[in-house]
């Protein structure tokens, strides 16, 4: 028996030995569809996980120009002070000034001013009750 | 095939489906067994992996992408008293070269590797950039046995940078901390410097090494090979402690006027050296502390001078000579012995145990009070109180005024100066002691006894450091140590006018040391300098004055030793040094002048009448005398 003969046989059944029933095709399953989802899935997992890595390497890449900014700020400041403290050097100054021709008083009078200054040992106040200005706190500072 | 034949028809779909399944399950089977054979050898790479090499794998990949960078913490600055910088630290570059990339090699194998660049055009490169001649860099370029080599160290941001822009094979640049003091000489004895690694060698730097240095950091992080850091990796940070700041006592402009001036009398007299102390004395801060020749820290070399690094008001001892005498008198009259009046038959010489002490001026004998022999600067009528004071008793009290130990400063090598015990005295030690002959002081030792008689005979711990200001930015005060009464209040006022005497009386050894405007009180001393290391004096002198200002609220002591000048006298010598530095202190620090007092007001209005006078004087001078006067 052939296998055409076969498969007629099964499309005409007799009507009165019926073993086997014509069946509907079972439901084809969205295979397609369905690896269609996986790859979109992983693919956008993928594209997540890279892009999150990216954003990240890109974070990291500023957050090392910022670092280096940080850093070089911090060297400016610090030599900054260093040259400031230079040119405040009394030495300097009075080379400077002997060098415009300026000469030590001869003569010195003495003055009595009605209040104190800053620089008489006046310490400015706190906003705080109770808190006593730090005295150095104006000279180590900004406020200087 | 029989069994097929005999076969009815109805067995065919059977049979079609049961091969078909047959084959899938055969299928099944070799792709089960083939992931199975494949999950096997995973599993066992994964054990191989995990647990057999699990520990060099490890280690393999930390080696790999993890990165530790030390974390330097920041030095300290030194700071004075108002917050002027005194010692801070900038980055600085430091260029290092492989000598094995300038040197042919061979491999495993013996295959000849040539050199990774020329080190004669490298050397060229860098020798302008560096300052060095080419031989020198070249010479460290191909040392054979290094692998890493200093071409400059500590160099200026911008030579790194240029070094850098070059781009040089087998140099690089390390960024590094450098030490700076940015007003060179100023008080460079008492800050001292470090080394070129920045540990504290001389002077306070050494003696705050731990306070100034902080602790270093680490940073534990996880970076790819293009040497990027990678965001999602292991970052372990150990933060650098920054170093405390240093908070001294001195006032850069009153250490700078005592420097200049001592400087000057050094230059003008030809000394060997000059060390000037300026003490505040309600605090005993040490406010200025000069000592010349000096050297600037920031220009260290291997040639120097080292006595120059040495603070010699602290470190070298000599014999106060008259100075002392306040400190004779004081126990004369603290004992009841004497008081500023009573009065002494004196002499121009004395003899005590064979030996004669005489008066620096010949004179006739005379009717003398205490208060006219500290005037004269009277040896015999000192040596004549001494007597009457005694060995125990003087020792106590020069011991109770500071001598024979150390002042409490805590400066490195500080002296505790030289006075033996009165049981080891012999016959000639009373008078000599007494006069200031051999006993040896140092400057801060002879300031603090002058600082004890100006703050009414209470002895107050001379300080150096006012505190340490930490992460808060506030200072915290330094401990001090607690006062103690040597004299009465009563005996310093009468000593204190007694060394008013000595600067304003006739017969004054100090007139030099006055200062206009205000009252000044001092003592001048004049002393033969002991031979080294043998018995005897040598010819040399030493010149000292030591007093205090204004009298009535003393504020401030000066005390200048010149050592062996020309002429030898301290009245001639060490007194006009006083009287600059001592005004150029009270100015600094704002003190009224006694003779003070008039307000702004007063003091525009007879502005105002010496301008109109001085024009006056004008108008009459002039010859159609028609002038007009505008008021200022």
């Amino acid at each position: 028996m052939s296998a055409v003969t076969a498969l007629q046989r099964r499309v005409r059944p007799e009507p009165d030995d019926r073993h086997l029933q014509v069946v509907d095709a079972p439901a084809r399953r969205h295979t397609l569809l369905y690896a269609l989802a996986i790859v979109l899935v992983l693919g956008a997992a993928t594209f997540g996980a890279v892009a999150l890595n990216a954003l990240a390497a890109a974070a990291a890449v500023e957050s090392r120009t910022l670092d280096a900014q940080v850093v070089e700020a911090e060297r400016q400041y610090a030599q900054r002070i260093a040259d400031v403290a230079a040119l405040e050097d009394p030495a300097r100054i009075r080379a400077a000034a002997e060098d415009l021709g300026m000469v030590p008083a001869d003569s010195v009078r003495h003055l009595q001013v009605e209040r104190n200054l800053p620089a008489d040992g006046a310490a400015p106040p706190t906003d705080t009750p109770g808190v006593r200005p730090d005295p150095l706190k104006p000279l180590l500072s900004a406020e200087r | 095939m029989t069994a097929r034949r005999s076969s009815s028809p109805k067995d065919a779909p059977r049979i079609l489906a049961r091969s078909g399944s047959q084959l899938g399950i055969r299928r099944l089977r070799w792709t089960l067994v083939v992931f199975l054979a494949i999950v096997l050898v995973s599993v066992g790479k994964l054990v191989e992996i995990q647990v057999v090499n699990a520990e060099e794998y490890a280690e393999s990949g930390v080696r790999q992408r993890a990165r530790t960078v030390d974390l330097p913490a920041t030095r300290g600055r030194i700071y004075d008293r108002d917050g002027d910088v005194l010692a801070t630290s900038v980055e600085a570059a430091t260029v290092y070269a492989d000598p094995r990339v300038f040197q042919p090699s061979s491999t495993s194998d013996g295959t000849p590797v040539p050199a990774g660049a020329d080190a004669d055009e490298v050397a060229t490169s860098l020798a302008s950039v560096l300052e060095h001649d080419e031989a020198t860099i070249r010479e460290r370029l191909v040392d054979d046995d290094r692998h890493f080599v200093y071409l400059g160290r500590q160099l200026d941001h911008a030579v790194g940078d240029a070094v850098r822009d070059l781009d040089l094979p087998g140099v690089g640049v390390l960024a590094e901390p450098r030490r700076v003091y940015p007003s060179g000489p100023l008080g460079a004895q008492i800050v001292g410097f470090t080394g070129i690694d920045g540990e504290g060698l001389q002077g306070l730097e050494s003696r705050y090494d731990q306070v100034l240095a902080g602790h270093p950091g680490m940073l534990a992080l996880e970076r790819a090979p293009g040497g990027l850091d990678i965001a999602s990796g292991v970052r372990e940070v150990i933060e650098p402690e920054v170093g405390t700041d240093l908070v001294l006592t001195l006032d850069r402009e009153i250490q700078h006027a005592a420097e200049h001036a001592a400087q000057r009398a050094m230059d003008e007299h030809e000394a060997r050296g000059a060390s000037v102390l300026v003490q505040d004395v309600q605090t005993g801060e040490v406010l200025g502390m000069a000592s010349v020749p000096g050297h600037d820290p920031n220009e260290l070399s291997e040639t120097d001078d080292r006595t120059t690094w040495r603070n010699r008001a602290v470190t070298d001892v000599f014999e106060p000579g008259s100075t002392q005498k306040a400190l004779t008198v004081a126990a004369a009259i603290e004992e009841g012995l004497v008081d500023q009046a009573t009065t002494f038959e004196v002499a121009d010489a004395i003899d005590v145990h064979g030996s004669r002490f005489t008066d620096v001026t010949e004179h006739a004998d005379e009717v003398w009070t205490v208060s006219e022999i500290m005037e004269r600067s009277s040896n015999v009528g000192t040596i004549q109180i001494a007597q009457e004071l005694g060995d125990e008793d003087l020792e106590r009290y020069l011991r109770a005024f500071g001598y024979g130990t150390t002042s409490g400063l805590g400066f490195p090598g500080e002296s505790s100066g030289l006075l033996m015990p009165h049981d080891q005295w012999w016959g000639t030690s009373l008078p000599t002691i007494a006069i200031g002959q051999g006993v040896g002081v140092t400057l801060m030792q002879l300031s603090s006894a002058y600082t004890t008689i100006a703050s009414g005979g209470t002895a107050i711990e001379p300080t150096l450091v006012r505190g340490t200001v930490g992460d808060d930015g506030r200072l915290t005060p330094a401990a001090g140590g607690d006062p103690r009464q040597v004299v009465s209040a009563d005996t310093a006022e009468q000593l204190a006018r007694m060394l008013e005497d000595a600067v304003i009386g006739e017969h004054g050894t100090g007139g030099h040391a006055q200062v206009p405007g205000y009252r000044v009180a001092g003592k001048t001393g004049t002393a033969r300098k002991p031979n080294d290391g043998e018995r005897g004096y040598s010819d040399e002198y030493v010149a000292t004055f030591v007093g205090f200002a204004p009298v009535d609220a003393p504020r401030l002591v000066v005390s200048v030793m010149v050592d062996e000048p020309t002429p030898i006298y301290g009245g001639t010598v060490a007194a006009p040094v006083f009287s600059e530095v001592m005004e150029a202190s009270l100015r600094a620090l704002r003190i009224p002048a006694d003779s003070a007092g008039q307000d702004l007001s007063q003091a525009m209005l007879e502005a105002q009448q010496r301008v109109e006078s001085a024009d006056e004087d004008e108008t009459d001078d002039e010859p159609d005398g028609e002038h007009t006067t505008d008021a200022p």
